[in-house]
């Protein structure tokens, strides 16, 4: 999430400003209040002080679920670019009714409830299931992928895709491909050509797709819930067990902040890296 | 002449009010002709065919109080609290898992006045000081016919025993620490579940974790039908209603009654609703023996009133667990010890649930 002051002073023609008043409006609302509530939570319930977060970093089960819960939608990040980046630009070249069946391939999936999905994926990826039958019936040992962290990064995988497809999609389509083919004739090979010239074009939409895909999966809860086990449970479940079932809000309010605050700091890591790749992919253009 | 007087007096208040106070004792399933017209009752539950089948339950009290009555749901102690901290509470009638009435008892649920409550047919040691049952079900080991063939888990210490018997196990990770468990895991380790202390509570859960890592913590009464219908665990802890249906489609499984732990839903009324009266007066029409039938046959769940006797198919009678036989093999589980260590046990239970 960008900081609004900056965004709003570069909006220049004043009117413009009170276009987006609805927008933030809302946002203030139902995110900006909820949010100020939690975090006033958990540093006062129960008592004022920073209790909840001394018992968060002293607790090492919260420790290690924080850090798997960072492995994971790194992992889940990583798996979806690999997908998305041939399966865009696949979309870039394919004709059009080509296309069409592609978009729809992403959009399909997308218009289906995760649960729906995630169940489909246990009967897949289960002991006794799709995959595991297919490979007995082969001859082949069974692999374990239900309840394990890759059952759980190939179910998050596939809801998250299209968050990652869309965006690069959207850039890669306003690339022009005459760069390649001057490229090209100033001798690069095409390897060189789609490496040097095309890539660097499309890191903008890559990294809103990193972004988009890796925030979302740090706040997962139904796929790890179901196809995950113990090892695989991520910081959302024990937010969950805090606030529904123990009556911690405080604690679970921290357990928010903390998660927030840490993707925060990530973020800012990445930014400079982003900006500096994205200007210099702008002058070789 | 005055002390005459006097004693008249008393006389004819205690013979107006004895009837007045026979009138008022409540009878299980009794309800007054209109006496909740135009009044609102919105009632709290889990969803399902579960509420569908509390709502025929009440449908009888509805059409002769003349209430109208709300269904909501599912219930969750989070967003009671929300509204009791508020101060405006909306649930007028809620039914919550086993502990949560002892836990909040007082704070978030009434204590109730028993004298407004007709409780004498419900079945001994359930009523609590906030709550009375909603309905009973069990928790039961039931194992895979393949893997074990002749020498079947006869109780929760061969469950536990990965040696003698090995296989996957499926444990219910749903929520709350299941207390039961954890004292048969105590056991396990040669303690006695009745002399446990705070201490013991990991003792138990270590047990569990030895079980291993190919251990299947469910999350969701469906995910378990789910394990025993396609066959993925060779022992599996779980739920009665779970388990029957579970039979019914055909899963290849025999549930273990020795020591099946004993649950129940319990009925309350948080503090700070609008009209009790009514919220008792629903409570008690609830307990009724024609409504505890209409409960089972519509949800399959055991019936607290002793006097009910539903009509069900074979399948459904043989997952019951109100029958003499059925209950001397239950396993209850220590209730104010669990209550008491709740925070501890859950932190502990959240542990072994994320994999430490």
């Amino acid at each position: 999430m960008p900081d609004r002051p900056a965004l709003l002073t570069r909006l220049r023609p004043r009117g413009a400003v009170w276009l987006a008043a609805p927008a933030v409006a809302v946002l203030l609302l139902v995110l900006a209040y909820p949010l100020a509530i939690v975090v006033w939570r958990s540093f006062t319930d129960p008592a004022l002080g920073i209790d909840n977060y001394v018992w968060f970093f002293q607790s090492a089960v919260n420790r290690t679920v924080l850090q798997r819960t960072f492995i994971v939608a790194g992992w889940v990040t990583l798996a979806s670019l690999v997908c998305a980046y041939p399966y865009a630009y696949a979309m870039t070249i394919a004709g059009r009714n080509m296309r069409l069946a592609l978009i729809l391939c992403v959009l399909v999936p997308f218009w289906l409830s995760g649960v729906v999905r995630t169940l489909a994926w246990v009967i897949l990826l289960q002991d006794s299931g799709v995959i595991n039958s297919m490979l007995r019936g082969l001859g082949l040992s069974p692999v374990k992928l239900i309840r394990t962290l890759p059952g759980v990064v190939i179910g998050m995988t596939q809801v998250l895709l299209p968050f990652m497809i869309l965006p690069i999609y959207s850039v890669m389509k306003g690339i022009d491909t005459r760069l390649l083919q001057a490229a090209r004739s100033l001798g690069a090979k095409p390897w060189r050509a789609f490496l040097q010239i095309y890539v660097p074009l499309s890191l903008p939409g890559v990294y809103a797709g990193v972004i988009i895909v890796f925030i979302l999966s740090l706040g997962f809860y139904i796929t790890p819930a179901l196809l995950g086990g113990p090892r695989s449970t991520m910081l959302s479940s024990l937010v969950q067990n805090q606030v529904l079932s123990l009556l911690n809000w405080g604690r679970g309010g921290a357990m928010g902040v903390v998660l927030l605050v840490a993707t925060f700091v990530l973020l800012a890591m990445a930014a400079p890296l982003m900006r500096q790749k994205h200007s210099a992919a702008r002058r070789e253009a | 002449m005055r002390k005459f007087a006097g004693a008249f007096a008393l006389t004819m208040t205690c013979a107006l009010a004895l009837p007045v106070l026979a009138q008022e004792k409540p009878v299980a399933g009794a309800v007054k002709e209109g006496s909740l017209k135009g009044k609102t009752l919105t009632f709290v539950s889990y969803g399902g065919i579960y509420q569908d089948g509390q709502a025929a339950a009440l449908q009888e009290f509805v059409e002769k109080s003349g209430v109208t009555l709300l269904n909501d749901g599912p219930t969750e102690i989070a967003k009671l609290k929300a509204q009791v901290d508020a101060g405006n509470v909306t649930w007028d009638v809620v039914d919550t898992a086993d502990l949560p009435p002892y836990i909040h008892c007082g704070t978030l649920f009434q204590k109730l006045d028993f004298s407004k409550l007709d409780v004498s047919k419900i079945p001994p040691g359930q009523v609590g000081e906030c709550s009375v049952p909603a309905m009973n079900y069990g928790v039961v080991l039931m194992y895979k016919n393949d893997t074990y063939k002749d020498n079947p888990p006869k109780n929760w210490q061969d469950f536990l025993d990965v040696e003698k018997f090995p296989g996957t196990r499926a444990i219910d990770g749903s929520g709350d620490p299941i207390g039961a468990l954890i004292e048969q895991g105590f056991k396990a380790t040669g303690g006695d579940p009745k002399t446990m202390t705070a201490d013991d509570i990991e003792k138990g859960i270590q047990k569990l974790r030895d079980l291993g890592p190919d251990t299947i913590y469910w999350k969701t009464g469906a995910e378990s039908q789910q394990l025993a219908e396609s066959g993925e665990a060779d022992m599996i802890m779980m739920w009665t209603g779970r388990a029957m249906t579970a039979v019914k489609n055909g899963a290849a499984y025999t549930p273990v009654w020795q020591d099946w732990m004993v649950v129940m839903d319990q009925m309350t009324i948080p503090v700070g609703v609008k009209d009790p009266d009514a919220a008792y007066a629903l409570l008690n029409a609830y307990l009724g023996q024609r409504s505890q039938e209409i409960l089972t046959e519509k949800t399959s769940y055991t019936p607290i009133n002793l006097d009910a006797k539903p009509k069900v198919d074979e399948t459904t009678a043989a997952f019951l667990t109100s029958t003499p036989e059925r209950i001397a093999q239950g396993y209850q589980q220590n209730i104010p010890f669990w209550v008491k260590n709740f925070d501890l046990a859950s932190e502990k239970w959240n542990a072994l649930l994320s994999g430490n």
